[in-house]
């Protein structure tokens, strides 16, 4: 009778899986967060000098003088934005997770991934999928989409990454939470980790910082932050959050990267709307 | 193209003379160069060409960012001249990633404590080396010139300053993030402020001088043949 009831809890809840629960693939077990509305703030940048004077011990022509701090000011009012306001006019469903590589090879049959098992040391089903250009992604969203009957899965825009990221957070994250949240540069040569593994953000997503770069669905418009009308085309595609190779700089909800990025740590979250 | 080099004038006598380098940069325009749109110092940049060499200035004020080749190398011997204001902090990448994880020599400033210094860049390095006394050979305000030789999975690196033998260095692993090879050569600009103030943390800092520049110029390496 044990074993009974085992049998029935597990064929619930594998009906209950949204994925190929119908199509009798079990293990394929997407998670999202509903993302409801609201609006944010893009782009801003706001720049800073040293403080004056440079009090440093450091040889004279290395010290900066009063032009010096002057031309700074200068340049950083020069430089500064005042950003401009998003609007997410409608909830959406994101991944809590980056992909991972189980999940990638259940859809393609493959695992393309750098960090794989070999090179981790362990299982690697739990890491998220790397090595994949915004091309690779497209091809799994096709076959992802054939798949399932009920739900249609797409690459989030740039702004509902970074709106979900920012989970209603002005400014930037104090380093110290960075890397409560965020796998970014290890101790030593460093792999990939396992998703889920670091501090959600506020709104209950894993590793929107750190872990893997996540291709979104816009082009890149080749400057520091987007536009608020996002390019038609492009030669790569934008990427956002940072990864195991980077530090509390450029993992930042803000950071507005562009492919190709380093392959082994690049890989992607989805939307999920229904059919 | 080839480039045939004389012995007196780019290496003095310490070392043997290869003959066959191959110009990275064509001293007119960044072909064959680009952008890191991934690297933490910045991805923009303002990057280009004057009188011969690549010039490096921060943008936005306080952003830098990293040049690569668009070829990735494994062994070679990498030749260049370099001059660098005071008070700046960039650096040479070796066998570099696309967001700059790399091996790196050190570049402060003209010749300031810590230039030609060898460690990781968003790396652990086992591979380490300090140039001691490069005031001796270094020519302030100038160019000066590097040759740099990486050979071996396990890296082995040595630097002549000048034409001088500064150092001979030797790794104990790969130390490359995913055990890669090979990786690209790269130009860093340090970044020196924030482009929004951190909660709690530091905004910016004197680590690089308004307006003020690296520059790098012939430009040129000779690819070795990986004996593993």
């Amino acid at each position: 009778m044990r074993n009974l009831a085992q049998i029935l809890i597990l064929i619930g809840f594998m009906a209950s899986c949204p994925l190929f629960a119908q199509e009798g693939k079990p293990g394929f077990d997407m998670e999202f967060q509903k993302i409801e509305p609201g609006k944010f703030l893009v782009g801003k940048i706001e720049i800073e000098c040293p403080s004056y004077p440079d009090t440093r011990d450091v040889p004279e022509n290395v010290r900066w003088t009063e032009k010096d701090f002057k031309l700074c000011e200068e340049m950083a009012k020069r430089d500064s934005r005042p950003g401009f306001w998003v609007n997410i006019s409608e909830s959406y469903y994101l991944g809590k997770f980056e992909v991972t590589q189980r999940q990638w090879k259940t859809v393609m049959g493959f695992n393309p991934s750098i960090f794989n098992a070999d090179k981790v040391g362990e299982n690697s089903d739990l890491h998220p999928v790397d090595n994949v250009t915004w091309e690779m992604v497209q091809a799994f969203l096709t076959k992802l989409n054939e798949m399932d009957k009920n739900y249609h899965y797409r690459l989030p825009t740039e702004f509902e990454w970074e709106y979900a990221a920012r989970a209603g957070n002005d400014a930037l994250l104090p380093w110290s939470e960075t890397r409560e949240q965020a796998w970014i540069q290890q101790n030593d040569k460093g792999t990939t980790k396992p998703v889920g593994t670091k501090k959600p953000n506020p709104w209950g997503l894993y590793d929107v910082l750190g872990n893997v770069w996540e291709w979104v669905e816009d082009y890149y418009n080749h400057d520091i932050f987007a536009d608020p009308i996002p390019p038609t085309k492009g030669d790569v595609h934008v990427l956002k959050g940072g990864s195991i190779t980077s530090d509390v700089t450029n993992a930042t909800y803000l950071f507005h990267g562009g492919g190709p990025g380093n392959g082994y740590d690049v890989g992607f979250r989805l939307v999920r709307e229904m059919k | 193209m080839i480039i045939f080099l004389s012995s007196q004038s780019v290496f003095g006598q310490q070392i043997h003379i290869p003959e066959d380098f191959v110009p990275l940069f064509n001293g007119e325009d960044l072909e064959g160069w680009h952008i890191s749109r991934t690297n933490h110092h910045g991805t923009v940049g303002n990057f280009y060409v004057k009188d011969g060499a690549i010039v490096m200035k921060q943008y936005p004020y306080g952003q830098g960012g990293i040049i690569l080749t668009d070829k990735k190398y494994r062994d070679f011997e990498l030749y260049l001249e370099f001059k660098g204001h005071p008070g700046t902090n960039g650096g040479i990448f070796l066998r570099s990633s696309e967001s700059g994880s790399a091996y790196q020599l050190e570049l402060a400033g003209d010749g300031e404590n810590g230039t030609g210094n060898l460690f990781g860049e968003m790396l652990r390095t086992t591979i380490n080396a300090k140039a001691e006394n490069i005031e001796e050979v270094w020519k302030k305000g100038d160019w000066n010139s590097f040759m740099i030789r990486m050979t071996g999975e396990i890296p082995k690196v040595s630097l002549w300053l000048n034409g001088k033998h500064i150092w001979e260095a030797e790794g104990e692993r790969n130390d490359l993030i995913g055990d890669l090879t090979e990786g690209m050569i790269a130009f860093q600009l340090h970044w020196s402020a924030t482009l929004q103030p951190i909660p709690g943390g530091r905004c910016c800092d004197f680590s690089w001088r308004p307006e003020a520049a690296h520059s790098f110029r012939n430009i040129m390496i000779r690819e070795l043949k990986p004996d593993y």
